[in-house]
């Protein structure tokens, strides 16, 4: 349900769409793919496909060696974290910059974050080696919502990975709904 | 390579309406803690309680990157390890939170042929009784058995 139409904050808003988020270009991996954040992640999920870790198995198959799982894509980009500091940051590993879509709706008191969707595509598996870069380009923001959470706008961004120099091995679509807590919802 | 390695799912046995093994993760917070971890997500509402109540949570929950994991883990169980995901597509809702028993289900919901590759999409579910977690569909590509088909 959408409330009238643009607001001054959606407006202001309109800038970020189709933008990248990765001014300085695309984050790299901390890592290559590889076998112990391998064996850490299968263990985790007490995941037995013998093509994650079994060498001689995997080469038999098509991937031709051993593959990482596929849901480990944005794994891979994750920055290092700066565990000092996380509560004071409300959760985050880093710091956020402002200059970003996020960072403006949650200083106009939009501070509630809700994931709604995620679509993960895969080119190609990973394999041990393979060195990571993921870029962030906003594709949509949506009219100012009301929603059973509160008022609010669903943001979606397309984040791409490569290998090297543009070689695309997947792609992950995400949307949130940034809300503000309390506000007149519907139902309530 | 052992015997369990070996289990496939040949794709001319695969028919629509085919309805995969369900799969109950009985989420503990150690659990959401390894997954969080493993896939390196760090936000404190997924490994320490009380940051997580006082944002407005029951508890920890599981992180998005977890449920994509175990997804892909259902699917691939079943489909054996020469499956390749082409994709996992999911919408997010109640809450993954320790003592309630996640029921993974999943449905084949169409079945192609693409060169040398069958394409198969399993729409899936993962359910607690909070409601839906997460429900969405997976594709997934194996290679054809000449055999059949």
């Amino acid at each position: 349900m959408t409330d009238g139409g643009l607001d001054p904050l959606r407006a202001g808003l309109e800038e970020w769409i189709g933008k990248s988020l990765s001014a300085s270009g695309p984050a790299v991996a901390p890592d290559e793919v590889n076998l112990p954040m391998i064996r850490h992640w299968v263990d985790a999920f007490g995941d037995r496909n013998p093509v994650y870790l079994d060498e001689a198995y995997a080469r038999s198959t098509r991937f031709g060696g051993i593959a990482a799982p596929p849901a480990m894509l944005q794994t891979w980009t994750m920055g290092r974290p700066q565990i000092q500091g996380i509560a004071e940051r409300g959760g985050s590993a880093g710091e956020i910059g402002s200059d970003n879509p996020i960072s403006v709706l949650s200083a106009a008191g939009y501070t509630g974050t809700l994931a709604t969707n995620s679509d993960l595509e895969f080119e190609r598996y990973l394999r041990p080696g393979d060195r990571l870069e993921s870029s962030i380009v906003v594709e949509s923001i949506s009219d100012r919502k009301n929603t059973a959470l509160g008022f609010g706008y669903f943001v979606t961004w397309v984040t791409t990975y490569t290998v090297g120099p543009g070689e695309v091995v997947g792609r992950q679509r995400f949307r949130i709904l940034k809300f503000k807590p309390g506000s007149d919802a519907v139902g309530s | 390579m052992t015997k369990e390695h070996t289990g496939s799912q040949p794709p001319s046995e695969i028919a629509v309406g085919d309805e995969l093994p369900p799969f109950d993760l009985r989420v503990s917070p150690t659990v959401i803690v390894a997954g969080a971890i493993a896939s390196r997500d760090f936000m404190p509402v997924h490994h320490d309680r009380d940051f997580a109540v006082a944002q407005g949570a029951p508890d920890i929950f599981m992180n998005i990157l977890t449920t994509n994991g175990y997804v892909s883990r259902f699917v691939t169980d079943w489909a054996g390890p020469e499956a390749m995901l082409r994709s996992i597509s999911i919408r997010l809702g109640a809450p993954a939170v320790p003592g309630k028993t996640l029921r993974f289900t999943g449905q084949v919901a169409s079945k192609s042929v693409d060169q040398d590759e069958c394409i198969v999409e399993v729409a899936i579910r993962a359910a607690n009784d909070l409601g839906d977690h997460a429900t969405g569909s997976v594709i997934v590509s194996l290679p054809l058995d000449h055999a059949a088909l």
